[in-house]
């Protein structure tokens, strides 16, 4: 093994590089980066490479580990991974899942122009702060009984079927339509039912927003009209995830499987990629957990929503001809599932870790809602604080060359130390209201570890996807308000 | 340098933290420490309390793990910073007797201590060790 550089590649397009199986003996697949060579050559600055070469180690994997052009480095895994192992002989490893699972985006789609809107900008940015609970350690408004919280992770999306706010449509253009079945609450920790009691409805704070945009560019006029996308006109996006509830899982797991690697005799070149068979009985108990915490994750982002909706009517109602909000879609980006995919030419049922990497379906795939499956699925791309965030979608090479991925961000080029030696959260938010955003942050150096140069330009990112063919650009979105916490 | 102490080092994505003692115990306190520091937590003075928690045994790297989530679930759950620990194991259990204030503010979200090339390493002053929090 040498040091990772430009020559341990095989250069497969323009966009897509590959390190062969050979490059190091513990590695059974090889690594497939979809990137432009300037983001590869940028991702040589940290470990995000070197550690989707550990993560290839991992039993049972099939094809080869994915990276994304919004790599970064994370623990274990890189963030923007993604790797999928056989049902039979592979593993399920929390890791490439991550802390939060099921963080995500939603998108909403409004027929309210920026001109009506504009004058009510400052009062509904005021009101979404005060309405969406955000921010370290804030709980939601309502306290779940255990039993109750054991249902909603159940039914995820669904839990929230008949609130006042929640639509129909809400639910059928999510992933999965909210819920993946197989969840099992009794596999959950009660320290983990706690902490997950009074967090739904909750935001949190770190890289998690709620955020106006206005629709500036469509580039695939078919495919935004079906989603509902108009230039001039006001979408929304929320970015959180299963909180408290879902890393207390994790944490439980990764420390439950440290003594599993042992049991089954796996070796590891980081303990943070712990994983066990999927077949045994730790395997089954993680993914049954996990389940939950997605599902929990799902209906987070559905009960935001509603309070969302709460607010628009609240601030436009009588003001805008149409204050509605229509769901465009709700992915997730850290997760794991099992999916149907081309191995090496064959169909075959697979379990997908994606980590910081969005599902990203073609047309004509399963599960996808009617009106998407012409277009394939919303893939959603949200950029760093106060630039732009992508609407892409899906196509056909997604499905053939990246288990139906594609990237989930910016991704960070700056640690968060550096972001706050070199920005000032209270000059960073003067220079966003100049920008004409407005911005409510519950935290200023938090606000400063997000500057948006902290961050890869994600309009390369995009490029870089959307050359290696796995995702189709829709629309171009500009933030207006910027709620974090 | 002082025989315990630590420090922030960088790391893309997340946060990390160097941290060494001249025993394990003391390497313990520091790692507490310096997790509260990184999460900006500032205690509330007119307040205190004493907590007691058992973590199982296990490695220096399980207990380390299990010691500092303990921690991060009294903060997030109970609103507590704990600081002067006394420990006690019987080589099942650690049993932990501390003393601590209630939060007046806190900065920052940890969601988890990871065990990302988590390695106890013994120095010539005492053990030393890098942890990567998920934030």
């Amino acid at each position: 093994m040498s040091q990772i550089s430009l020559k341990t590649f095989k250069k497969v397009s323009e966009y897509e590089w590959e390190i062969p199986r050979q490059y190091r003996p513990d590695m059974r697949v090889p690594v497939r980066v979809f990137a432009s060579q300037s983001l590869l050559e940028d991702s040589f600055k940290d470990k995000s490479i070197e550690q989707a070469v550990n993560a290839s180690t991992l039993p049972g994997l099939v094809e080869a580990v994915m990276v994304m052009p919004d790599m970064h480095q994370g623990y274990g895994f890189p963030i923007g991974g993604v790797a999928a192992t056989d049902p039979e002989t592979g593993v399920v490893s929390p890791g490439g899942i991550g802390y939060d699972i099921n963080c995500g985006v939603r998108l909403i789609a409004s027929r309210i122009s920026l001109d009506e809107a504009k004058s009510w900008l400052p009062d509904l940015a005021s009101a979404l702060n005060q309405y969406c609970p955000s921010g370290v350690g804030v709980g939601g408004t309502r306290k779940l009984s255990i039993d109750d919280l054991a249902d909603a992770c159940v039914k995820g999306s669904g839990w929230a079927k008949n609130e006042t706010f929640t639509s129909p449509d809400d639910i059928r253009r999510t992933e999965d339509q909210g819920c993946l079945a197989g969840a099992d609450p009794r596999k959950v920790s009660p320290r983990a039912m706690e902490r997950g009691r009074t967090q739904l409805g909750t935001l949190g704070g770190g890289n998690h927003f709620i955020e106006v945009d206005l629709v500036t560019q469509i580039f695939d006029e078919g495919a935004a009209r079906v989603m509902g996308l108009h230039t001039g006109e006001l979408a929304i996006q929320i970015h959180t995830g299963s909180r408290g509830f879902g890393h207390q899982i994790c944490t439980d797991y990764v420390r439950r499987l440290q003594g599993a690697v042992i049991r089954y005799g796996i070796t590891l070149p980081d303990k943070q990629l712990v994983c066990a068979p999927i077949s045994s009985e730790e395997g089954q108990d993680y993914l049954a957990a996990m389940r939950c915490a997605a599902n929990f994750a799902f209906l987070n982002r559905q009960l935001l929503l509603n309070r969302v909706r709460d607010v628009f009517e609240m601030v436009l109602a009588g003001k805008v001809d149409h204050w509605q909000l229509t769901q465009v879609y709700d992915i997730a980006h850290n997760i794991g599932k099992f999916e149907r995919h081309l191995v090496e030419g064959i169909s075959r049922t697979v379990c997908v870790h994606r980590k910081g990497a969005t599902r990203a379906f073609g047309p004509g795939a399963d599960g996808l809602p009617d009106e998407y499956s012409q277009t394939g699925q919303p893939v959603l791309v949200p950029g760093s604080m106060g630039t732009g965030s992508w609407v892409l979608t899906g196509t056909q090479i997604s499905m053939e060359r990246s288990f139906g991925s594609s990237c989930h961000g910016a991704g960070r080029v700056m640690s968060r130390s550096e972001a706050k030696r070199n920005f000032w959260g209270e000059s960073l938010m003067k220079q966003l209201a100049q920008d004409g955003i407005e911005i409510r942050a519950g935290s200023l150096p938090g606000l400063a570890e997000e500057a948006p140069q902290a961050y890869k330009d994600v309009d390369r990112v995009v490029d870089s996807v959307v050359g290696a063919g796995i995702a189709r650009k829709v629309a171009l979105l500009r933030p207006l308000i910027v709620i974090k916490g | 340098m002082a025989c315990h102490g630590y420090v922030e080092v960088d790391h893309t994505a997340d946060i990390a933290l160097r941290v060494w003692g001249e025993n394990y115990w003391a390497l313990l306190q520091q790692a507490a420490a310096g997790m509260y520091d990184l999460m900006g937590v500032v205690p509330n003075p007119d307040t205190s309390l004493d907590e007691f928690f058992v973590i199982p045994a296990g490695t220096h790297e399980t207990v380390l793990v299990d010691f500092l989530s303990e921690l991060l679930f009294l903060t997030e759950e109970h609103g507590q910073v704990l600081d002067h620990f006394s420990f006690s194991d019987d080589g099942n259990v650690l049993s932990i007797m501390s003393t601590g204030r209630k939060i007046h503010t806190c900065e920052r979200h940890i969601k988890a201590v990871t065990f990302h090339n988590l390695t106890v390493k013994t120095t010539e002053a005492g053990l030393e060790v890098t942890i990567t929090f998920d934030v």
